[in-house]
């Protein structure tokens, strides 16, 4: 492994102090917290930093708040585990609960925290391989497209066909999140939502907007008093496997022991190049319930699908997990 | 032997009845168990000797190239000690080892290999099947790209009893490369040679076997192989292998210890495997279910290897049979032995075309192998896993379940059976000493299948003491010879061996006893109270009648005798597994296992055996796959991320059934076990939901995309 400087900045001034403000050499810094994807990386021979700026002695940001109105705010520094077994959020935010119990192993969430989750890299096992140099590389081609692409993106691909990884940011978009990000220069807040790009927006070789110098230090979640919410993650492996496809619905329930929807979101993981937020196949659920509903939101959550030559199956799995997940929150 | 030995001519060992037994035929936990779950076990990977360097290979990244090797950088590097080429020119298969280093440290070794230059120039591969048939194809083999026909059987005659079928069923099914995925890779730590001996620390099924190996490259007429505890073998590791071979040499030009281990790459792309196929077989059965006749064309494909396939008919007899058999060769590694060798592949067509002549004629699942098993046991076996699987409580015994239900249950089932055996290979040793220890030393490997357990336990039995009362030494050229642990062998080779070694010890022991004590050797008997001399009825506690030893104590070697082990074996299967029609999850929610072995020597240990067997299935039936990235050629998954092996959440109920109507001697039973809880899984899916996988791993994906084609979707394809 290449020798790098390793920076323990205590406090986030001088943390961005440490960091690479020239867009073209950015990737000679990178930000660490508990190493799960960017030391795989480096292992990997896949970015190869001359230094690493190490965020865990920064005060504060390894807290869960719970604001008086039922909004929380989470610390990049947070871990998924903690995320998991919070009591709040598992009450209030249930998929996000879910979603972060079905990150990796226990020693993966653990170890692994907020900030570092929604900024991890893509799986794509051409990405990931040193010898397949990819367009998310820097290369020309997305070899998944005409390639072995079970795995891959049937919807918001092209150029890449990448599928976003995070568990996390399937369910914090279905909650209206936002993130904070922080640089020397201030600050500035965003839905997560917009956080993440698709490959045809801009810069393929990354997956989110984070500019050089810049930091995600929280991300805040509204109040979602009411609501009802599941994640289900459907993996090949059961074991400490990612996604093949995952679906985080919320909805809010006209009132108190009444199965119709008022308000809902829809969100898939595991499909496309970022979280898939399809509020028409949301919309689909308002004013009603029942498996024609649910099975009307699958198909409107697929809308527009782009199937490459092995992962035609990711249509009916994605509609199978809608319509289990709404089944699930209904009963209950 | 014991100069003292007064085994009378009419004397030999037996193992007794069972029923008198005190620890063979129990349950009873690993000797060694603490040792490993420690880590006070030493494995190959963690020995380390003074002054040792660490040795790494650098592997050609694609299937077939031209390479030419620069190592002047890698060598100027800090702590790196020797970069030297293993390979130039000509690499024809993906990973092949073209370089080698030796540094002191495990992190100066991977810098040197990343600072090694490799000038590649790509030649045109085959790595799938479809690539090596092509019309255009370019060269794999030496001699072309499939080897010559293997014909088994009058054709001629299979197509005039097809006439005679009331259905035929014809069907292609696919089964991957799989990777044996030892948790310890192959390797070795070889130590600085002496002018005419050297010792070797390998991790290897054939201990004895590996020494003369190592005796070239080392230059000495002597080795001594090391191997107390081994992380799995499956097959794989019966040689010195290229890491062998190169270590010694630098062991003897650096005068280090070197210690070379493969990467977890390294042992998915050069280390084995166990080969792939594509079988098209055609059946053809009676009314009332009796198979008439069978035709098998099977491709293997085992890299540059020539594969292994089980022969047809598989375990059923068919009136009349015919099979074509070749190997198709790739720009891969050669496939090695590997648990079973051939036997699940042929498996995974024979049940499964079993299964679908059975629904083809509207016959019971479990009745149409009762009716064409070729054993009496197997219908037996079937039977019990049947009752134990829940079958006869099933609902769909000739039908798959076609309801709208979303979660569905399906019943599978499939046979397996071993030649295993033994014979003359083993020398042992048992020494008791005057402080009442008792020592067993065996050349003997213990693969994982607990060898060191049951050479303590024989003795054990044999002397009247308690398990802990014999330590057992394996793993070493030094304590005698044996087997490699292939074919199932070991135990039918070792444990006779032990079995006649502690019965000399104790005619020895009685002898040098009598003379002591003024008896009769014949009269004295040993048991869990001590020495018991029936004239006199005199008795002694084991630690008194050892003291009265003179200072070497007594020793007795043991050999293979006729008579304590036996062969051929025969095991069935079943699996209940559910699918859930919305998203393709297989989940297998029980397997049952019946299988001989003669007599059972620890039977904690043989039925973790068969528990591993299933394990090993079900996760070839799910998972497991080598993929080759077929327009790059690189490997897409040479990582236990990738390459899926089952865990923790996708272990189903596993009943284990010792087959104790089987009275014979010992038998290994390894191999058997593993044969065809896979296709039993791909038959419970059919049932479940009418969805023939005939491609393995037996993934989600294609399962929702067979019952998109049950129920036709709109189409969705691309271009």
């Amino acid at each position: 492994m290449k020798t790098f400087e390793l920076a323990r900045p205590s406090t986030l001034a001088q943390a961005f102090g440490e960091l690479e403000l020239d867009a073209a050499k950015r990737d000679r810094v990178k930000l660490i917290a508990g190493g799960q994807d960017l030391v795989t990386e480096m292992k990997e021979h896949l970015v190869e930093p001359s230094k690493l700026v190490d965020l865990k002695r920064l005060p504060g940001l390894d807290r869960i708040e719970v604001l008086p109105d039922g909004s929380l705010t989470i610390g990049c520094l947070v871990t998924v585990a903690a995320l998991a077994e919070h009591a709040e959020v598992q009450h209030f935010f249930t998929a996000l609960a879910e979603a972060a119990r079905s990150v990796g192993s226990a020693q993966i969430r653990s170890q692994g925290t907020v900030g570092g989750n929604l900024n991890q890299r893509p799986r794509c096992w051409y990405y990931r391989n040193e010898h397949a140099p990819c367009l998310k590389k820097g290369g020309t081609e997305c070899y998944s497209y005409a390639g072995l692409n079970k795995y891959n993106a049937i919807l918001g691909g092209g150029p890449s066909y990448i599928v976003h990884p995070s568990d996390l940011a399937t369910a914090l978009v279905a909650f209206d999140a936002e993130v904070t990000l922080a640089s020397a220069k201030g600050e500035r807040k965003m839905a997560l939502d917009k956080f993440f790009t698709l490959p045809s927006e801009g810069d393929v070789t990354r997956e989110t907007v984070l500019a050089p110098g810049e930091i995600l230090t929280h991300v805040r979640v509204p109040a979602k008093r009411g609501w009802t919410s599941t994640y289900l993650k459907f993996k090949e492996r059961g074991s400490y496997d990612f996604a093949l496809a995952a679906v985080a619905v919320a909805v809010r329930f006209e009132g108190a022991g009444s199965q119709t929807v008022k308000e809902a979101r829809l969100v898939l993981g595991g499909v496309a190049p970022k979280p898939w937020n399809v509020p028409k196949a949301a919309e689909a659920l308002v004013g009603r319930n029942g498996l024609e509903t649910w099975t009307a939101a699958g198909n409107r959550a697929v809308a527009g699908a782009e199937l490459l030559a092995h992962n035609a199956y990711k249509v009916p799995l994605v509609k199978g997990l809608v319509v289990k997940a709404l089944e699930s929150i209904s009963k209950a | 032997m014991s100069a003292l030995d007064p085994r009378r001519e009419d004397e030999s060992p037996k193992w007794g009845p069972r029923e008198s037994m005190r620890l063979l035929n129990h349950e009873f936990v690993r000797v060694d168990a603490v040792d490993k779950v420690t880590g006070r076990a030493r494995y190959t990977h963690d020995v380390r000797l003074p002054g040792m360097l660490f040795a790494k290979f650098l592997g050609c990244p694609i299937a077939h190239a031209e390479v030419k090797v620069d190592v002047t950088a890698a060598k100027a590097l800090p702590g790196v000690v020797e970069v030297r080429v293993v390979r130039e020119g000509e690499i024809r298969f993906l990973g092949q080892p073209v370089a080698v280093v030796a540094a002191k440290t495990r992190e100066a070794a991977d810098d040197a290999l990343r600072a090694i230059k490799l000038e590649i120039t790509p030649l045109p591969f085959a790595v799938t099947h479809a690539q090596s048939l092509a019309a255009n194809a370019p060269k794999v083999g030496r001699n072309g790209n499939t080897s010559k026909v293997n014909e088994d059987g009058d054709g001629a005659q299979v197509a005039e009893a097809f006439k005679r079928c009331e259905r035929v069923v014809e069907a292609t099914y696919e089964v991957p490369i799989q990777h044996h995925a030892c948790l310890e890779t192959h390797g070795v730590v070889v130590d600085v040679p002496t002018a005419d001996s050297g010792t070797v620390f390998h991790s290897t099924q054939a201990t004895y076997g590996s020494a003369n190996e190592f005796k070239g490259p080392l230059k000495v007429k002597q080795v001594e192989v090391v191997n107390e505890y081994m992380g799995g073998g499956f097959g794989a590791k019966f040689e010195a292998g290229v890491e062998g071979r190169v270590a010694c040499e630098l062991a003897r030009e650096l005068q280090a210890p070197i210690h070379l281990m493969l990467s977890r790459r390294d042992e998915f792309l050069i280390a084995g495997n166990r080969s792939g196929c594509v079988q098209t077989l055609k059946l053809g059965g009676s009314k009332d279910g009796k198979l008439l006749a069978l035709e098998a064309s099977v491709d293997k494909l085992g890299g540059l290897g020539g594969g292994s396939h089980g022969g047809f008919p598989f375990h059923y007899e068919v009136e009349t049979s015919h099979s074509s058999t070749r190997s198709v060769y790739t720009n891969l590694d050669s496939n090695r032995a590997m648990r079973a060798p051939g036997h699940p592949q042929a498996a995974f067509g024979m049940e499964s075309i079993v299964d679908e002549l059975a629904y083809a004629l509207g016959i019971d699942l479990l009745e149409i192998r009762k009716r064409n098993a070729e054993s009496d046991v197997h219908r037996r076996q079937l039977d019990r896993v049947a009752r134990e699987i829940g079958w006869f409580e099933h609902a769909h015994k000739n039908a798959p379940d076609l309801s709208d239900a979303t979660r569905k249950v399906g019943i599978g089932f499939g046979l397996s059976d071993w030649g295993a055996g033994g014979g003359p290979a083993c020398k042992v040793t048992v020494e008791i000493s005057s402080d009442g220890s008792v020592r067993a030393s065996v050349g003997s490997q213990d693969l994982g299948t607990g060898v060191r357990t049951y050479v303590a336990a024989i003795v054990a039995e044999e002397l009247g003491l308690p398990l802990a009362g014999v330590t057992a030494r394996v793993g070493r050229t030094s304590y005698g010879a044996a087997n490699a642990s292939g074919g199932s062998t070991t135990t039918g080779s070792l444990a006779p061996a032990v079995k006649d070694a502690a019965f000399n010890a104790r005619r020895a022991f009685a002898a040098a006893l009598a003379k002591t004590l003024k008896s009769d050797a014949n009269d004295l008997s040993f048991d869990t109270e001590g020495v018991l001399d029936a004239k006199s009825k005199r008795r002694l506690s084991w630690r008194d009648a050892c003291a009265t030893l003179g200072p070497t104590g007594v020793s007795a070697t043991g050999e293979w005798k006729e008579g304590l082990s036996s062969n051929v074996i025969h095991g069935a299967q079943a699996a209940r597994v559910e699918v859930d029609t919305r998203t393709g999850e297989i989940k297998v929610l029980k397997m049952v296992c019946m299988q001989d072995c003669g007599l059972p020597l620890n039977r904690t240990a043989v039925r973790s055996q068969i528990n591993g067997g299933m394990v090993q299935a079900l996760s070839y039936a799910l998972f497991e796959e080598r993929v080759i990235e077929p327009d790059l050629g690189i490997a897409m998954n040479a990582n236990f991320e990738d390459y899926k092996l089952a865990a923790s959440k996708e272990m189903p109920e596993m009943v284990a059934i010792i087959d104790d109507e089987d009275t014979r001697g010992v038998i290994g039973i390894a191999e058997a076990t593993i044969v065809p809880g896979h296709a039993a899984i791909a038959n419970a899916i059919h049932n479940a939901c009418g969805v023939r996988l005939r491609t393995m791993p037996l993934t989600p994906d294609k399962l929702l995309m067979g019952l998109a084609a049950l129920k036709p979707l709109k189409p969705l394809k691309k271009d």
